[in-house]
């Protein structure tokens, strides 16, 4: 390996350690924003359901069917043995919002994080290299934008049985341009400010240069495009579920949706309905209220100088 | 380089990537492992005989590359063939329903673009106000929340709760319209029509009002406000001008998003069975019924590409300082 | 009664914990048709008093005590309604960047009228006359009144602020650092201009600058402020010819004349004062040499001096001090000996040979299948060029001339497109052949920008051992170095630096840190790209010091660019002064600034302001901005705008070995023999029929 290609290890170590640092911060700084103390407070329990849900659930979510004096609970409002009521096939409404709560999660963090990390890497290459590379990343993400999302992903997802991990990886080819697009202008900006220059003329080669000088003045933005890609994430993966292609040996928000919908129960069941859309629709909140107020912080063209 | 050039440069690669686009499409469909046809083979209602006979029919018995050069050649011409499970013609399926999806989702853009945009730069230039605040976390809940779920809770309060408005279709099942004139006139549409607007219209009012917003937060410190406001002008017109420095923004977003249009709430058809595109092509991938399927998705896509086109030449023209090659 | 009277006046800034007192008691008052300059430094509160008079403080700023009255009514009390009646109609603004000044996405003419149909109930057409006659009168083509900003130069730009400003004539003007950033040519001639029209309107002036040559050149009175406080006030003659306040001296004396030699330029240590507290010592106490006891107690009110009024407690002690304040040592700074400034002393370092970078210019896809020829910037056009160890060439040059082209060019940040590159006989491809290791280890660079030319996340430890790293040297050897150098360039102690990130430090700090990052590999050649450029001038002379020092004890050689050619004097050995990719005049500094002989050097060393107000200087009216650099006319580039240019000068293009004295070299078939009649008369002559706007076709890159 050439020198200019040389990342030692104690530098990247020592960045790490700033990098947490600067972590910690933003995150008090953003949490002086009300809405994102809110929407801060919505991810944590959030986060706690998809780890311990399952275990906190009274009944197990698909396999346990509720029996009241010999027959099925059917349809029941809350109250009694079933806190939150029953689904016309008498399962337990609240196990399966407790349950549902891990296969959102996962979709949502590992769709999300893999969403950040490819759209990164990309914008990265492609705002620092410019030029051809440029150009043949920049139309592979007009592509990605030519076909559409959700039908690409229906009919992929209608020749393989989906799993959770299947959606994931789904989501993550068709959501990293999000990412890409603006990690790239945004380098391209950084590119040209003098200390990138400085370090080339001090030696630094590409990969010094491009993840040590430019990769930790964008990363703001890497992280607020991974939270978004979160929300995206949940979203996408709610909305295949509801379609009727989630996985389905798990429960899942969407899945709960689906079923509610077309088992007509829509009409009547509203203790059906709105645990799990509810759910869906305060992560999602809670994910863009954090993400909005993380963007004041990193957008540095709102943030409003005085001399 | 000069505009001209700039607009052949632009289409020719639109037109390449429409090409690749249709031919991922193409492949994909290909590997569905199954056609409609073996299930009715196992199911026993036909031969395997008769089975030969419809694929030769629709030309699945050819080699794989002649099938590919007849499809792009019929794509490229508008014949999207007949369709697997309906025996007609697709452009007969897909062409109402893309209009039914367009009538409910472009008056919505507009509306949400145009009222969205200004409360933005309202909302931009009050910086740290009541109203900002507000407009920022309500508009952010509607954007933040899937639409297909947005669109069952307005059902269940709307419609089954208070039985204000209908849940299903575009027209009450006893109106037997004839022609589009008769189904979009008339109060039972707009009765339907209501719920899905309202639901397509929050929906995209985050993002129109978060651009203007950070747009004229953006413009607000600027040496040119402060010289406008030199010269004596008032709040509101400084405003003006830096809403108007805060269109190109605005616009572009517009164009991508209409380009974006036939794809963008399939969910929501859904939810309210609202007879169109997305609704058309969940149905067709249910069904395995490739040509419908096809058809739908290079529409979506040329839709997408041909307004990435335009927003660029928009781009170009609305702002001066552009030069056409930069973009 | 005078038209504007500021008295007393205090202004804070609210802050997230503390209120910054960015101006404190100021009191001046303005007569009719007068000119009258505030001249300080950054954060000396000037522009906040010129926008307090527009009523146009940001909206965490307070007028918290005194009056500001214009023809006798307190601005003070206006409504935001009162407010836009005043503004524009009674007091015009020419703000400080034009750049950004101007709505890009509205055409000038459009927003002159704005402005005048505003305040005037006239029709379109009636409003459109007035924008072309005040086109005409700042000298731009009023066919142009439809373009957009963007379609002017920088110095274009100016001339519409300026015109907006005249639109509806104004009482008086308020002109924020009308000049900054415009070549000193271009400046000559806006000045020039703005002086000429406010004598014909009769509008005052209110001028705000840093420069204290431009105040010396176009004001009757001056104020000179620090710290929010003003420091010395009366006649700009008095002030400038026999400063009485201790600041006044400093600020004078940092701005070294074109051609004083002998007298090396001061800076005043220190920092700026915290104005998060109302000063209860002499603002200027911690960096004032004469600075005692007395001062530490009180901030000293202004008292009659002369014929000036002074705020300082030793005002009487004046003449002394201004003896003494001429003395570098006096302000901490070594005195290095002249005799060591020889130059081209030791070996060869850097040769540049026919050295060209040529930009192509984008062409359509037919033209290139074609094989038509694309046209060319010609950024660097072979350009010879030697530096020797311990000496430090100096190349001048307005924007766009490609000298920070050919800095990165030998820096190789940029590939050149022909010539040779030599560093210490070692040509410059076979030092690249392998990696970039040998080559850095030699050469380095200083940028512009000090606060950009460091990454905000990298402390200063970090940031100076990287290069070492790079190199792959041992941790110890490292620390050792990174230490050694940061004390070197005048961080001391280093450990009160080493953990420190790039926004905790000052302008100055910084500069120095990359200067430093530049210095820990002990190159032999050293590149330095405007370094002091963007510092206040009260810091650059140290900037200079050190560069000085490293040339003459570590035998590094030097290359200087600045547009700035008073600290180019003060520094360089020998002189480049280029124009358009080429060196058109070479030679020791000296011979170069007392003798010029390329016109177009003689021009640029006489467009630079004098701070002594007896200096009797002529503007440099040079017609034009330099022509569009793609399709230059064959020939001398500088003959369309040359009035000696003869029939040859449009045939041939004349090298540098056309016109020699020694070392003395100028591209030039008619070297010039005197610059008054020759050229600053013929320009005025020229200046009758104009129309140098009209040739100038598009901006400058």
């Amino acid at each position: 390996m050439s020198s200019g290609y040389f990342l030692d290890p104690e530098t990247v170590i020592e960045r790490l350690r700033s990098q947490g640092g600067r972590a910690w911060r933003t995150l008090r700084f953003v949490l002086r924003d009300n809405s994102a103390k809110l929407g801060f407070v919505i991810i944590v329990t959030f986060g706690f359901m998809g780890i311990f849900g399952p275990m906190l659930a009274p009944y197990h979510p698909i396999e346990d069917t509720l029996q009241q004096g010999g027959s099925m609970m059917r349809l029941q409002p809350p109250g009694g043995k079933a806190v939150l009521g029953t689904t016309s096939f008498g399962k337990d409404i609240l196990s399966q919002f407790l349950a549902g709560a891990r296969p959102t999660l996962i979709v949502g963090l590992f769709g999300g994080v893999g969403t950040g990390v490819v759209g990164f890497l990309v914008g990265l290459t492609s705002g620092y290299f410019g030029g051809r590379v440029d150009e043949f990343l920049m139309r592979l993400t007009d592509l990605t934008f030519a076909l559409p999302f959700l039908p690409m992903a229906l009919v992929i997802l209608s020749f393989v049985t989906p799993s959770i991990w299947i959606i994931t990886a789904v989501l993550v080819t068709f959501l990293w341009k999000m990412p890409a697009r603006v990690i790239r202008s945004e380098v391209m900006t950084v590119k040209e400010r003098t200390f990138v220059k400085s370090a080339r003329a001090r030696g630094a080669g590409h990969l010094r240069t491009m993840f040590l000088h430019v990769a930790p003045n964008v990363l703001g933005i890497g992280f607020l495009y991974t939270a978004y890609a979160v929300g995206w994430s949940i979203v996408a993966g709610a909305s295949l579920a509801f379609l009727g292609f989630g996985d389905p040996t798990t429960t899942s928000w969407g899945r709960m949706l689906e079923q509610v919908f077309r088992s007509g129960a829509i009409r009547v069941a509203w203790w059906w309905v709105l645990p799990p859309a509810i759910g869906i629709g305060a992560v999602t909140t809670g994910v863009f209220l954090v993400g909005r107020a993380f963007e004041e912080i990193v957008n540095p063209d709102l943030q409003t100088e005085q001399e | 380089m000069s505009f001209r050039r700039f607009l052949l440069k632009r289409t020719l690669i639109a037109a390449l990537l429409t090409l690749i686009a249709v031919s991922v499409i193409f492949a994909t469909l290909r590997m569905l492992p199954a056609d409609p046809f073996s299930g009715l083979v196992a199911s026993g209602s036909l031969t395997p005989d008769e089975v030969d006979q419809i694929r030769a029919m629709y030309g699945l018995d050819e080699p794989i590359y002649v099938q590919y050069v007849k499809y792009i050649q019929n794509l490229f011409t508008f014949q999207f063939g007949i369709s697997l499970t309906q025996q007609r013609p697709v452009g007969e399926i897909i062409i109402p329903a893309l209009v039914n999806t367009m009538v409910l989702l472009l008056p919505a853009l507009v509306a949400t673009a145009i009222v969205s945009s200004l409360a933005g730069m309202y909302a931009g230039w009050n910086r740290g106000s009541w109203f900002e605040q507000s407009s920022i976390v309500v508009t952010t809940v509607f954007r933040a929340t899937p639409i297909f779920v947005t669109g069952i809770l307005f059902l269940i309060i709307f419609s089954y709760g208070l039985g204000w408005l209908p849940a299903f279709g575009m027209r009450s099942p006893l109106a037997n319209p004839d022609g589009y004139l008769e189904t979009y006139l008339s109060v039972d549409f707009l009765k339907h029509y209501l719920l899905p607007f309202a639901a397509t219209v929050l929906f995209y009012s985050g993002d129109f009002l978060m651009l203007a917003r950070n747009s004229v937060v953006e413009r607000m410190g600027s040496e040119f406000l402060m010289l406008h406001r030199a010269k004596g002008l008032s709040e509101m017109e400084q405003l003006g001008r830096a809403g108007r420095n805060s269109l190109l923004p605005l616009v572009t977003y517009f164009a991508l998003r209409t380009g974006m249009l036939f794809q963008g709430v399939i969910t929501l058809e859904v939810v309210f069975a609202w007879p169109g595109i997305g609704r058309a092509l969940v149905q067709a991938i249910l069904n395995q019924d490739y040509p419908t399927v096809q058809a739908a998705v290079f529409i979506m896509a040329l839709a997408v590409i041909i307004m990435n086109l335009t927003a660029d030449v928009a781009y170009a023209k609305l702002d001066p300082t552009v030069e056409a090659g930069d973009v | 009664m005078s038209l504007l009277e500021v008295d007393d006046v205090k202004i804070t800034y609210r802050m997230p914990g503390d209120d910054v007192h960015a101006v404190n008691n100021v009191s001046f008052s303005i007569d009719e048709g007068d000119n009258y300059g505030l001249v300080g430094e950054s954060g000396c509160g000037k522009s906040t008093i010129a926008k307090s008079v527009l009523g146009l403080l940001d909206d965490n700023g307070d007028v918290r005590s005194g009056s500001i009255r214009f023809d006798g009514r307190e601005l003070r009390d206006l409504s935001e309604r009162d407010w836009m009646s005043v503004r524009w109609e009674d007091i015009a603004y020419i703000p400080q960047s034009a750049m950004d000044s101007l709505d890009p996405v509205m055409s000038v003419g459009a927003q002159i009228r704005q402005a005048i149909r505003k305040h005037r109930d006239v029709s379109k057409a009636k409003a459109d006359e007035r924008v072309a006659e005040v086109f005409e009168m700042v000298g731009l083509d009023p066919t142009r009144t439809g373009d957009y900003p963007h379609q002017f130069s920088g110095g274009m730009r100016q001339r519409v602020t300026i015109a907006m400003a005249l639109a509806l004539d104004p009482d008086l003007i308020i002109a924020d650092e009308p000049t900054t950033g415009l070549d000193v040519i271009v400046q000559d001639k806006i000045l020039n201009k703005l002086m000429e029209l406010q004598e014909e309107l009769g509008s005052s002036l209110l001028l705000i600058t840093h420069d204290v040559g431009v105040v010396a050149e176009t004001c009757d009175e001056v104020s000179v402020l620090y710290g929010g406080k003003v420091m010395e006030q009366g006649d700009t003659d008095r002030v400038f010819r026999n400063p009485t306040n201790p600041y006044t001296m400093g600020l004078k004396n940092a701005f070294p004349e074109v051609d004083e030699f002998d007298e090396q330029a001061i800076s005043i240590p220190g920092s700026l004062p915290d104005l998060t507290e109302e000063p209860t010592s002499c603002v200027f106490e911690n960096r004032c040499p004469f600075a005692t006891e007395e001062c530490g107690a009180s901030h000293p009110d202004l008292v009659a001096a002369n014929e000036q009024l002074s705020a300082c407690h030793h005002v009487d002690e004046a003449d002394e001090m201004r003896d003494q304040a001429k003395d570098p040592e006096t302000w901490g700074i070594d005195v290095r000996n002249e005799v060591e400034r020889t130059g081209g002393v030791g070996d060869v370092i850097l040769e540049t040979d026919g050295l060209e970078k040529w930009f192509k210019q984008p062409q359509g896809i037919l033209d290139d299948f074609r094989g038509k020829e694309p046209d060319y910037v010609k950024a660097v056009n072979s350009v010879d060029l030697t530096v020797h160890e311990g000496e430090i060439v100096g190349v001048a040059g307005e924007s766009g001339c490609g000298k920070s082209t050919l800095a990165e060019v030998i820096a190789a940040l940029q590939d050149r497109t022909g010539g040779e590159i030599t560093i210490d006989a070692t040509p410059i491809d076979d030092l690249l052949a392998e990696n970039t290791k040998e080559f850095r280890s030699q050469v380095q660079f200083i940028f512009q920008d000090p606060f950009d030319s460091l990454n905000p996340r990298q402390r200063v430890r970090a940031a100076v051992s990287e290069p070492l790293k790079i190199q792959g040297h041992d941790p110890e050897t490292i620390d050792r170095r990174v230490r050694q150098t940061v004390e070197d360039v005048g961080l001391k102690p280093a450990d009160k630096y080493l953990d420190q990130l790039p926004a905790q430090l000052s302008g100055g700090e910084r500069q120095r840190v990359a200067i430093a990052q530049a210095l820990v590999l002990e190159p032999t050649l050293l590149i330095c790209d405007e370094p002091a450029s963007m510092l206040d001038v009260s810091l650059k002379a140290n900037i200079l010091n050190i560069l000085r020092e490293m040339a003459d004890d570590r035998d590094i050689g030097i290359v200087y660019i600045s547009h700035d050619l008073a600290s180019l004097t003060q520094i360089a050995d020998r002189l480049a002064v280029m124009y358009l990719g080429r060196i058109a005049e070479m030679g020791a500094t000296e011979d170069v600034v007392r003798t010029p002989k390329h016109p177009y050097t003689a021009s640029l060393l006489a467009a630079s302001p004098r701070t002594d107000p007896d200096a009797d200087r002529k503007r440099v009216l040079l017609p034009g901005e330099p022509p569009n650099p793609v399709n230059l006319p064959t020939g001398c580039n500088f003959a369309p705008r040359c009035p000696k240019a003869g029939e040859q000068c449009y045939r041939g293009d004349p090298e540098r070995s056309e016109c020699t004295e020694g070392d003395h070299e100028a591209a030039c078939y008619f070297p010039v023999e005197d610059v008054e009649t020759e050229l600053l008369e013929r320009y005025i002559e020229a200046r009758e029929d104009d129309v140098e706007e009209v040739l100038e076709g598009g901006m400058t890159p």
